[in-house]
């Protein structure tokens, strides 16, 4: 595998507020990875790092061994950032154009079109566009330069469920083309679903990073729901439990030792029904982490 | 090269052909205005009135341009920045370099525009009679008389807000075409109003073209006047870029 990013040691403020410590990463050309962290954690700014909008105060940051930001590496990039062009007077098809000008290995613009059915918006202004339109022309405008490396910051705001089939679709081609990924999103299913490793920022540091089954058995939350005519102080001190809520005959059991719970649930087993173990999703532990952080 | 040709079409289409408020105010309005006052509103012998409609094409010509330069410049690159426009440009390989560039030719071209309808009006209506050296030292002179207005409006376009870049170009362009007597007159302005008046860029370029359309002749002070102009504020735009610059954040918003 190659390296195609390398951050050792990053550190960056704005000002006296320190956004980002100590941070060190590699990312392997091919890797799908998911950028998650609350609001403010330093997702956006390390973007801005990799992009070469900012520079680190200090540490090293590489992408192909160049710094970021220099043509040579923007040639292989693609960026689908917060926030769309929403000029005056522009056709989606007017702006792709443009912008596929800039990259020597560009698509063609009515192919693309085509292979992310959005022909029909060719001539429309990006001013009539509405926000789930606008979302998936940013993300035609991230792939027309035929990148190498995409980062996708919250790619999927806005747009319905058929768009974001085709969206989920297409990030699937391009992993089996060998592209690299690097996505940030508040709807953790879809970085669980699609991220070979997870990135989890807390406070400007890399609180976690590996795949999410690496994740799952660090914080091994398990939540077992049944129904039950049992009282909830039934529960409270079984081995492992976190949390119990019973609610109208549905019991709902948090606990961090899933095989301690089980076995001590045995001896009630005749009363409860409609047993369902899951283990926690990305979601889940996620907020584990920010009550745990915050606590 | 192919990139600034591209940046200039996209610009040419969205800046000029799909502009309605460009061909509504840049040009409409200022033809509009030329009409009023030298077919309705005017009194006097034939003689005045063939030298008036010959002086107001300046009057008008430099007003479009002040229009052009602080409504239409200053609100395009402050929308181009809110809209993404910028940010998205300064991603790709080649970076920004040829958006300024387009923008730039481009105003100048919209200019050219407005120049070649008023002066084209000013013959068809008016029967103003210009040589191909009076009609070039025109354009010309017009084009070079937009440098200052341009970096105005470059100026304008770091407020950050719509709002305020809105009421601060009206609260300066009207002031400024009355001032600088491009609509009456300075001659019926108290003395005070009217030394101010002529230190005014818009003041100096009327006398330019003016003395080029009336008399045939360069006005160098009018040029020295503008090119001052320009230079001044040239090093307050290159000074406050810089402190924008340096005072950085991220292009990515949070």
């Amino acid at each position: 595998m190659t390296t195609i990013i390398q951050a050792q040691q990053l550190d960056f403020s704005y000002g006296s507020h320190q956004v980002l410590k100590n941070l060190t990463l590699m990312i392997q050309a091919g890797e799908i990875i998911g950028l998650i962290g609350e609001n403010g954690a330093g997702k956006t700014t390390l973007l801005n790092l990799l992009l070469g909008v900012n520079q680190p105060q200090h540490g090293q940051l590489t992408l192909w061994g160049h710094q970021p930001g220099v043509p040579v590496v923007q040639t292989q990039i693609g960026s689908m950032l917060q926030g769309d062009i929403a000029v005056q007077g522009i056709t989606v098809g007017d702006v792709l154009k443009l912008t596929a000008r800039h990259y020597p290995a560009a698509f063609a613009v009515p192919t693309l079109l085509a292979q992310l059915q959005l022909t029909d918006l060719a001539n429309k202004r990006l001013t009539a566009l509405s926000g789930g339109q606008l979302r998936r022309v940013t993300f035609a405008l991230a792939l027309v330069g035929n990148p190498n490396l995409l980062f996708l910051d919250e790619p999927t705001v806005g747009m319905d469920v058929t768009a974001q089939r085709t969206f989920w679709a297409r990030i699937a081609a391009l992993k089996t083309q060998g592209k690299t990924i690097i996505m940030t999103s508040h709807y953790l299913d879809d970085i669980q679903q699609v991220a070979d490793r997870i990135f989890l920022l807390r406070h400007g540091q890399l609180a976690f990073q590996g795949t999410f089954r690496q994740l799952q058995d660090q914080y091994r939350q398990v939540e077992i729901v049944a129904q039950t005519t049992l009282a909830a102080s039934t529960f409270n001190n079984l081995p492992g439990v976190t949390a119990v809520d019973l609610t109208a005959g549905t019991l709902h059991l948090s606990s961090e030792d899933g095989d301690g719970t089980l076995q001590a649930l045995v001896p009630y087993l005749p009363e409860l029904h409609q047993i369902v173990i899951r283990r926690e999703s990305l979601a889940d532990i996620f907020v584990h982490l920010v009550r745990g952080a915050s606590a | 090269m192919k990139i600034l040709i591209a940046q200039l079409q996209f610009d040419f289409r969205r800046l000029v052909l799909r502009n309605t408020s460009f061909q509504l105010f840049t040009v409409l309005m200022p033809v509009g205005f030329y009409l009023l006052f030298t077919k309705v509103l005017i009194t006097g012998t034939l003689g005045e009135k063939a030298q008036f409609a010959v002086g107001y094409l300046g009057n008008m010509i430099v007003y479009s341009g002040l229009l052009n330069a602080l409504f239409g410049l200053a609100t395009l690159l402050l929308h181009d920045r809110e809209r993404g426009l910028v940010r998205w440009l300064q991603l790709t390989p080649n970076g920004i370099c040829s958006y300024y560039v387009s923008v730039g030719l481009v105003t100048f071209a919209m200019n050219l525009i407005a120049v070649l309808v008023l002066s084209g009006v000013a013959v068809a209506v008016n029967h103003v009679q210009l040589t191909l050296g009076q009609g070039l030292g025109l354009t010309g002179g017009a084009l070079i008389g937009q440098l200052p207005l341009l970096s105005l409006g470059v100026l304008l376009s770091f407020i950050d807000r719509a709002e305020t870049l809105s009421a601060l170009a009206n609260l300066i362009v009207f002031p400024l075409a009355i001032i600088s007597g491009l609509w009456w007159p300075l001659g019926v302005f108290p003395q005070w109003v009217q030394v101010i008046g002529k230190v005014t860029p818009t003041y100096q370029l009327n006398q330019l073209l003016g003395a080029l359309m009336l008399h045939g002749k360069l006005n160098l002070s009018s040029l020295t006047g503008l090119m001052l102009w320009t230079l001044g504020l040239i090093i307050v735009v290159a000074s406050l870029a810089r402190y924008r610059l340096k005072r950085g954040g991220g292009v990515v918003q949070s």
